[in-house]
């Protein structure tokens, strides 16, 4: 009887389930399909993600407007710090984990301290300090605030605590420096540290959107995400042109969601070390 | 707990010094004042537009280049997303565009920004003196009023034609129109459309005889029974359902509900005419004077002028482009490309011999209210929205009270 | 989370003696430490840390938004700005007290809810013999790595008017609201469905009684029809996170617990309330401060949907301090704004931590 209901349990376990996960797909379908539809399908037939006849003309008109230009934006600075987030947290960490002199435990402190801040909170001051410093509306302001990053170096630190001390004896015995010690035996050992990393550090840069709007205002400087919200704000005519709207959703959301199908494991276990602190 | 504290004003001191850094390798403190250095020769000129439309985005585009092509200079013409965040975020880092539209209504608050440059327009005085008089600030002529424009009520004539309406049936008051609305009200299409803001309601206000400041502009009197008169009749009109704002039957705003037939009649500007074109060339469309309220007839009128900026390091070259759009036959391009109204008198019966079409506009100029300038009140008239979004479920009366409260703590902290 | 230094073991199993040496070898780990950690220092102290310092300034200044805030021509104008939003009856007090409004309700829905369904699905998940928990695992946390702006867009569409939802609603005969068009509250609604009140004639004792610029009858409003799609949107998004955290949590939890209430004789509810829930609750705790620190942020999603609108309905303080430093020029209002909120969320780590060390110090309990 017991295994009866367990049964039953079960079953309804996955009923939840399939409803909950249509409701995580669906609204992923909508915008999959609507992308490929005409302006008067899109409203005609809301619910239907399948397009009466397909149509490229959203994509067409993306391209006439500035989008290559905001994905191309996304990308430089993605990869810009993505690779600045590689080299100062890595380092950090390290010399938190490893290197012994005074004030490290200060500045472990006081970085605990930083990653509570909130970073809504900073945006007008952040404009300010940009400002003050002459880098206003450049790439640098959109870059240099973003390199590095208290969690990041967090990851780190907690990696480089698990590789065993002995091989870095070895290498200090042999008249390495602390320096050459880091780069040529600890950096090439820390591979899934350094994964979790280049992943986490991509989809926060590729998906910032409050940073862009007050680090510059020149429209060439658009990103994806800022590029996109001025779409929908509608002062440029777009009007409800969700086809529009959604193919641009849809491009942006691409590489992260290509990243997320090969990575998904690595991006789960980045949100338990991000989240618990 | 004792040793974070002591942590903490460490990195408290840290950022002193990093702020001292700044001080000495970044931008000095005190360069706010010094005037911009100006440079002479071809120039690097941008150009930040609140675009109506396409139309006009082009329209000023195409002048630009002209005017580029013409002095070896370069123009970058940017249509803005946000207007007010992207000027002040640009007067605060310093970088301003060097040339930008500035509406009436913000005007003011821009002044002490811009390069008053009006006086020394050679045409000053062909520009209408009204137009004028919105843009002195302290004596002052800031700026070159670029255009005009004035509501008037645009019906659909296919839609007007079905319902079996004529000519005959065009409103000339208020019980007329909401006659026609709810007649034209079916199923998915709406009768009358306009936005949630001032710049479309105010028009009633005008109409019942009231405005929500005194001609000075210094005292509130919002609260008065001709404005509760017309409040109560927007509501009404719109509580019936032959009156919808856009957004509430999914449009993006009152012209695309015209042109896809969500709605009948519009209230909206000449800048209608280049959206129309631009967007459905194919709807047949025609503007007609706003009806008449108990007070007579009345409309709204909008301006905006050529702002240059303080710090242009242009600001020659800036002048002598505002002077290319401000060219007669430049000012007729703009009119017959997205509808505007000349601001300058000389080419006003040209305007009015080409454009038979938009004669209701140009005919509301006579009983046009100007919008509200004072700085102060801009806080007061975005909540103003912020409540006329709320019709038709919110009281006008205790709309209007909350206008007058605001608006006269507005005017009396100046 | 500990704070206990990772040195110890590194000194204890190095002599004393070698590590002197190689300090001094290498220039001393001091010089080459501050190196590695320079571009860290540098970076956060700049766009971090003084940032705050130069919130907390202009907060208390003048400032136009015209040249450097620390210019001789700025004044100190001390709790000006604060008095404000906070006691001034005015416009700026009343915005204020609408977006903390707002806020309040989107917490009290969005937390408890994403919390709920969130440990809900973990434990639906969680059933042994479950088949393809990965795909429901990899469609659940999409959401949550996905561009806010993105989403955002999308549930615009879902939520328009002559969108999606209202045309699923229609299939049951519903006639959905112009989501984003309406600014009424919930409750309001509620209370005028049940014709206990109307609304443009609310009762007199809250009507005329106001807190921060706001009546009471305001405060009771209830998230608008407007602000509940953004709810919906918080919730859909945020929900897989927590899910995997509460399922990480549930695997911990020793299979022989359950086993032995089972021969108890306690039923599945009684279990989950017995065991499953004292057991979790350290993952509670942390879901639902980082909920509450998480809610209190929200800027994207009003940014890129409603700016506030309609009626000041989804203005949330985040925004709020964006608009009016960034639009409305008034730089001391706006920082003052991000100061409280700071202030506030700080305060909500500083309870989160101090409740997980309380977690890390103290072993498990069994279930009660």
């Amino acid at each position: 009887m017991s295994s009866h209901r367990s049964r039953l349990a079960r079953l309804a376990g996955y009923l939840v389930l399939v409803l909950v996960a249509l409701a995580y797909t669906y609204p992923f379908l909508i915008e999959l399909g609507t992308a490929f539809k005409t302006n008067a399908d899109a409203t005609a037939h809301p619910l239907n993600p399948l397009p009466q006849q397909w149509s490229l003309d959203a994509f067409d008109a993306l391209a006439e407007l500035d989008f290559p230009r905001w994905a191309a934006n996304s990308l430089v600075v993605t990869v810009a710090v993505t690779v600045g987030r590689i080299v100062s947290c890595s380092m950090a960490g390290y010399a938190l984990a490893r290197l012994r002199f005074r004030g490290r435990s200060a500045v472990f402190g006081a970085l605990i301290a930083v990653m509570a801040v909130p970073g809504v909170v900073l945006l007008i001051p952040k404009f300010l300090v940009l400002n003050q410093l002459g880098v206003y509306d450049t790439y640098a302001a959109m870059i240099l605030p973003l390199l590095v990053d208290a969690t990041g170096i967090f990851i780190m630190k907690q990696f480089f605590e698990t590789v065993p001390v002995s091989v870095e004896e070895a290498a200090r015995i042999d008249g390495a420096g602390p320096f050459r010690t880091f780069w040529s035996v600890v950096l090439p050992m820390s591979k899934p540290a350094l994964i979790t990393l280049t992943i986490l550090s991509f989809q926060a840069s590729w998906n910032e959107l409050p940073h862009f709007i007050v680090s510059r205002q020149d429209p060439a400087l658009n990103t994806l995400t800022t590029g996109v919200a001025t779409l929908v704000s509608g002062q440029l005519g777009q009007g409800n042109q969700f086809p529009l709207k959604l193919a641009a959703a849809l491009l942006m959301t691409l590489p992260v969601a290509v990243v997320y199908f090969i990575f998904s494991s690595r991006f789960t276990r980045g949100t338990y070390e991000g989240a618990d602190k | 707990m004792g040793r974070s504290i002591t942590r903490v004003l460490g990195v408290a001191g840290a950022a002193g010094l990093l702020l001292a850094t700044t001080a000495c390798g970044g931008k000095g403190f005190d360069d706010a004042s010094a005037p911009a250095q100006q440079q002479a020769g071809p120039a690097k000129l941008t150009v930040l537009i609140a675009s109506s439309s396409a139309a006009e985005q082009h329209a000023v585009e195409q002048a630009a280049t002209a005017w580029a092509t013409r002095t070896g200079s370069t123009v970058e013409v940017v249509a803005a997303n946000d207007m007010a965040q992207q000027l002040s975020q640009g007067f605060a880092a310093g970088s301003p565009p060097d040339v930008f539209m500035a509406d009436a209504s913000k005007f003011a608050g821009y002044a002490q920004n811009m390069l008053p440059y009006g006086d020394s327009l050679p045409y000053k005085d062909d520009i209408y003196p009204s137009l004028r008089q919105t843009f002195t600030l302290d004596d002052k002529l800031y700026c070159a009023p670029k255009d005009f424009s004035t509501l008037a009520l645009v019906i659909n004539n296919e839609l007007w034609t079905r319902a079996g309406l004529t000519d005959q049936d065009v409103p000339t008051t208020w019980e007329q129109l909401r006659a026609v609305a709810q007649k034209l009200t079916t199923g998915e299409q709406t009768g009358l459309v306009f936005a949630s803001e001032h710049n479309r309601v105010n028009a009633f206000l005008v109409q019942a005889g009231g405005w929500v400041l005194d001609d000075k502009q210094t005292t509130a009197t919002a609260d008065t029974p001709q404005n509760l008169q017309a409040l109560q009749y927007v509501r009404d009109l719109l509580a019936s359902g032959a009156a919808k704002f856009p957004k509430q039957i999914g449009a993006g705003d009152s012209i695309e509900a015209l042109g896809k037939g969500k709605a009948a009649m519009v209230v909206e500007g000449n800048w209608i005419v280049g959206a129309m074109r631009n967007d459905y060339p194919d709807v047949k469309y025609r503007a007609v004077p706003l009806p008449a309220g108990p007070a007579g007839a009345g409309t709204l009128s909008f301006t905006q002028c050529w702002g240059i900026a303080a710090q242009s390091h242009y600001q020659e070259q800036a002048k002598d482009l505002v002077n290319a759009f401000m060219d007669p036959q430049q000012q007729l391009t703009f009119a017959e490309t997205f509808g505007v109204m000349p601001a300058r008198q000389s080419v006003r019966e040209q305007y009015q011999q080409r454009f038979p079409d938009q004669a209701a506009f140009l005919q509301g100029a006579e009983h046009a209210h100007g919008p509200v300038t004072p700085t102060a009140m801009d806080a007061v008239m975005a909540d103003f929205d912020a409540q006329l979004q709320q019709l038709p479920d919110a009281d006008p009366k205790r709309i209007l009270e909350q206008l007058q409260r605001n608006a006269s703590a507005a005017l009396g902290a100046r | 989370m500990s704070v206990h230094l990772s040195d110890r073991p590194v000194a204890a199993a190095a002599p004393p003696r070698r590590a002197r040496v190689n300090r001094r070898g290498a220039g001393g780990d001091g010089a080459v430490g501050w190196l590695f950690l320079a571009p860290a220092i540098v970076v956060l102290g700049l766009f971090l840390v003084l940032p705050i310092v130069m919130a907390f300034w202009v907060s208390v200044s003048d400032w136009k938004g015209t040249g450097s805030p620390f210019a001789s021509s700025v004044g100190f104008v001390g709790a000006d700005n604060y008095a404000a939003l906070l006691t001034t009856p005015g416009l700026a007090q009343q915005n204020f007290g609408t977006s903390v409004r707002n806020n309040l309700y989107f917490v009290l829905f969005v937390v408890p809810v994403q919390t709920a369904l969130a440990l809900f699905l973990a434990v639906v998940l969680n059933q042994r013999r479950l088949r393809g928990r990965n795909f429901f695992r990899t469609a659940l946390y999409f959401p949550t790595v996905t561009s806010s702006v993105a989403i955002s867009v999308v549930f615009l569409f879902l939520f328009s008017s002559s969108g999606t939802v209202n045309a699923a609603l229609g299939l049951f005969g519903v006639d959905g609201p112009s989501w984003f068009a309406d600014p009424r509250g919930i409750f309001h609604l509620a209370l005028q469905g049940l014709g206990v009140v109307a609304a443009d004639h609310p009762p007199a004792a809250l009507a005329d009684t106001s807190v921060l610029g706001l009546s009471l009858w305001d405060w009771l409003s209830g998230p608008s029809v407007a602000m509940c799609s953004i709810i919906i949107l918080v919730v859909w998004t945020s929900t897989g996170g927590y899910m995997l955290m509460f399922y990480a949590a549930l695997q911990n939890i020793p299979v022989s617990l359950d086993e032995a209430a089972l021969i108890d004789g306690a039923t599945p509810v009684q279990r989950f309330w017995r065991i499953t829930v004292p057991q979790l609750r350290p993952t509670l705790f942390l879901v639902l401060t980082l909920g509450l620190i998480g809610t209190w942020q929200v800027f994207d999603q009003v940014y890129v949907m409603s700016r506030g609108a309609p009626a000041n309905t989804t203005l949330t303080p985040a925004y709020l301090s964006y608009s009016t430093s960034f639009i409305g020029k008034q730089w001391g209002q706006g920082s003052a704004i991000a100061f409280m909120l700071f202030v506030l969320i700080v305060a909500l780590t500083l309870v989160q931590r101090w409740i997980l060390r309380e977690r890390d110090r103290t072993p498990r309990r069994a279930g009660r």
